[in-house]
């Protein structure tokens, strides 16, 4: 893979080359401790050494309301509504990459997702390693602390002021040289960002899973009758934040309005969650997840072996932010599977 | 159609042509889709159809493919937002449909065996379909048995219709009500209770089954007992059905999206999921 090196003072000339054809979006701090993806502008600080951003990229690919129709009442007609804003995703840490790579598949799949097709060909993603890892990660463990697929170009802080930059598409390339020439990178400054990746997987290392991450769906096979399962899902609120805050969660309820002439009107989708009672809920009062332990123990299902089996790679990348969502403290997948591995090992 | 602006979520419109009332919430619907295009369904499959304005709900196609028709049949209990709507549309008023989607009753496999129809409830609607079809084909297919399980004698739904096929030399009809009323005087129990009073050969026979949740563990388990190979036995597992593309995440059995991979199941392929039934 070809790899240049970029200085810190060209970043503000790049930025602002790229902000002309895309909405960029970087990683900022919000409040102490926390951080998020914001759009760039000239007064934005970018949080280099975040953590992890509290809510996950895929709002950008899969925004919490998209419309995909507007109907005609009248004459029972619809037509299609796609929205595809030209979009750079900035500084996105490899368990997110992953994560957004498990979307492409999973929405690809079958019958394709055509507002999501559209949204991904036109956004490109700048992945950035981490420096700093959360409290509450557990992604190098999960296998999800390094990508090899699915951005354009991938940033490694290799010093103060500077960053190896690899290439992972022509578009990235091309937009890296957007505002003039930039050098290859040498084979020291190439080692320096691996020493750097390093490092900090040896410190996401210290905590995690305690067995290898192939292990889960083979373990979850032993585990439905659990009793860790009543033990923590007694205590869910079905409040489905643990959903709402997960990179790799993608289910969606649809909806429509009407317009208030009440002849046209449009049908969209939003957010839906498996944690809310409501999700298997069917008319005339069936649920087929009517207890808090169905649902809670679907989820880590879901995430360590249903995905697992569709397309090799957990549902899980072990960013932490369920972790830190759930209020009644009981979504850390890591916890969960750690259990379970001392019960059924 | 530009397949460039092309998306699975935008419906078609059809028209009603006749309604018909089945029992006091449940409707028969006879629909014709504008395009003048069969609907090209198997039996088991199911569309979404839209009520613009209140939403789109998942229904079984209870009519047969048939090829000289275009015209395509759903039967709906008044149970929920979209069936309300749909109950007060008149012929000659429009809902706009998706689909068909999902698994299938596999027909070919059929032919030339004997079939036991278990229905329970509103799980004739989607049975009809099949039984049609192997009605229309008679020399094609060995016994018909139709097991027809109601919970009370005013929910009965096709109860004409059942009547001419008991009156019918080749087909075996055999009705039961959970409760009856003073009225009744035919069988009452659990459509389980029906199982017993049938002379078959298990290793010619299929079962096709539809019903309620509750109902499949107990009528499988009746099947197995009277030596139905368990690869033999379908079931239609219903869910809720929103995108009917395996996307939205509301149907899924343990790892499997029933608007996909069911609703139609052979149930070896579903026996070792603990969701299934």
């Amino acid at each position: 893979m070809t790899a240049y090196t970029v200085y810190l003072e060209q970043l503000p000339g790049l930025l602002d080359a790229w902000s002309r054809d895309y909405a960029v979006h970087v990683p900022v701090q919000t409040e102490p401790g926390f951080y998020d993806f914001a759009p760039w502008g000239k007064e934005v600080e970018i949080a280099w050494d975040y953590d992890v951003a509290y809510n996950s990229p895929k709002r950008f690919l899969l925004p919490s309301q998209e419309d995909l129709i507007a109907y005609d009442a009248r004459s029972c007609t619809a037509e299609p509504v796609f929205e595809a804003p030209k979009q750079l995703l900035f500084g996105v840490h490899p368990y997110d990459v992953r994560a957004i790579a498990q979307l492409d598949q999973l929405l690809e799949s079958g019958a394709p997702d055509q507002s999501y097709r559209r949204r991904r060909e036109q956004t490109l993603i700048f992945a950035l390693d981490p420096i700093r890892v959360a409290e509450t990660a557990f992604w190098s463990t999960m296998g999800a602390g390094q990508a090899d697929l699915g951005f354009d170009l991938y940033w490694t802080k290799i010093g103060p002021a500077a960053f190896l930059v690899v290439v992972g598409s022509a578009k990235g390339e091309e937009l890296l040289k957007a505002s003039g020439p930039i050098p290859q990178a040498s084979v020291a400054e190439r080692d320096a960002a691996r020493r750097t990746a390093e490092a900090v997987r040896l410190v996401a290392d210290r905590r995690g899973l305690r067995f290898p991450w192939q292990d889960i769906p083979a373990l979850l096979e032993k585990s439905w009758n659990s009793r860790l399962w009543r033990e923590r899902s007694e205590m869910c609120l079905a409040c489905g934040s643990c959903n709402v805050v997960c990179p790799t969660c993608y289910c969606f309820d649809i909806r429509e309005e009407m317009d208030l002439n009440m002849k046209t009107g449009r049908r969209f989708r939003t957010w839906d969650a498996c944690m809310l009672p409501s999700f298997a809920l069917i008319a005339g009062g069936h649920n087929f997840r009517a207890k808090a332990l169905e649902r809670y123990r679907h989820r880590y299902y879901r995430k360590g072996k249903y995905i697992y089996d569709l397309v090799g790679e957990l549902g899980c990348v072990g960013c932490g932010r369920c972790v830190r969502a759930c209020t009644a403290g009981i979504a850390n997948p890591m916890e969960v599977y750690n259990a379970l591995w001392e019960e059924f090992k | 159609m530009n397949r460039r602006n092309f998306s699975p979520y935008v419906p078609r419109p059809a028209t009603l042509i006749r309604k018909e009332r089945l029992s006091a919430l449940v409707t028969l619907f006879e629909f014709a889709p504008d395009n003048g295009r069969p609907l090209a369904h198997k039996p088991g499959q199911f569309i979404q159809v839209s009520v613009f304005g209140v939403g789109e709900a998942p229904f079984s196609i209870s009519s047969f493919p048939n090829p000289d028709t275009h015209h395509f049949e759903i039967a709906v209990r008044k149970i929920g937002s979209v069936t309300n709507a749909l109950h007060v549309l008149n012929e000659g008023d429009k809902v706009a449909i998706r689909g068909p989607y999902g698994s299938f009753f596999p027909i070919q496999e059929f032919v030339g065996k004997d079939t036991i129809f278990v229905a329970g409830g509103l799980g004739y609607i989607p049975l009809r379909s099949l039984l049609r079809y192997q009605l229309k084909h008679r020399n094609e297919f060995g016994r018909i048995i139709l097991l027809v399980g109601t919970r009370n004698p005013s929910e009965r739904i096709f109860v004409d219709r059942l009547a001419e096929l008991s009156a019918r030399p080749d087909v075996d009809v055999y009705e039961t009500v959970d409760v009856p009323d003073e009225h009744w005087t035919g069988h009452v129990g659990l459509v389980t209770t029906l199982l017993p009073k049938l002379t078959f050969d298990p290793d010619n026979t299929y079962v096709a089954m539809v019903g309620p949740p509750v109902m499949y563990k107990f009528v499988i388990a009746g099947c197995k007992d009277l030596g139905i190979h368990p690869s033999r036995i379908y079931v239609s597992l219903e869910r809720k059905m929103k995108c009917g593309l395996g996307k939205c995440g509301h149907c899924q059995i343990n790892g499997l999206n029933a608007c996909i991979s069911g609703p139609v199941f052979r149930y070896t392929d579903i026996e070792s999921l603990q969701e299934a039934l």
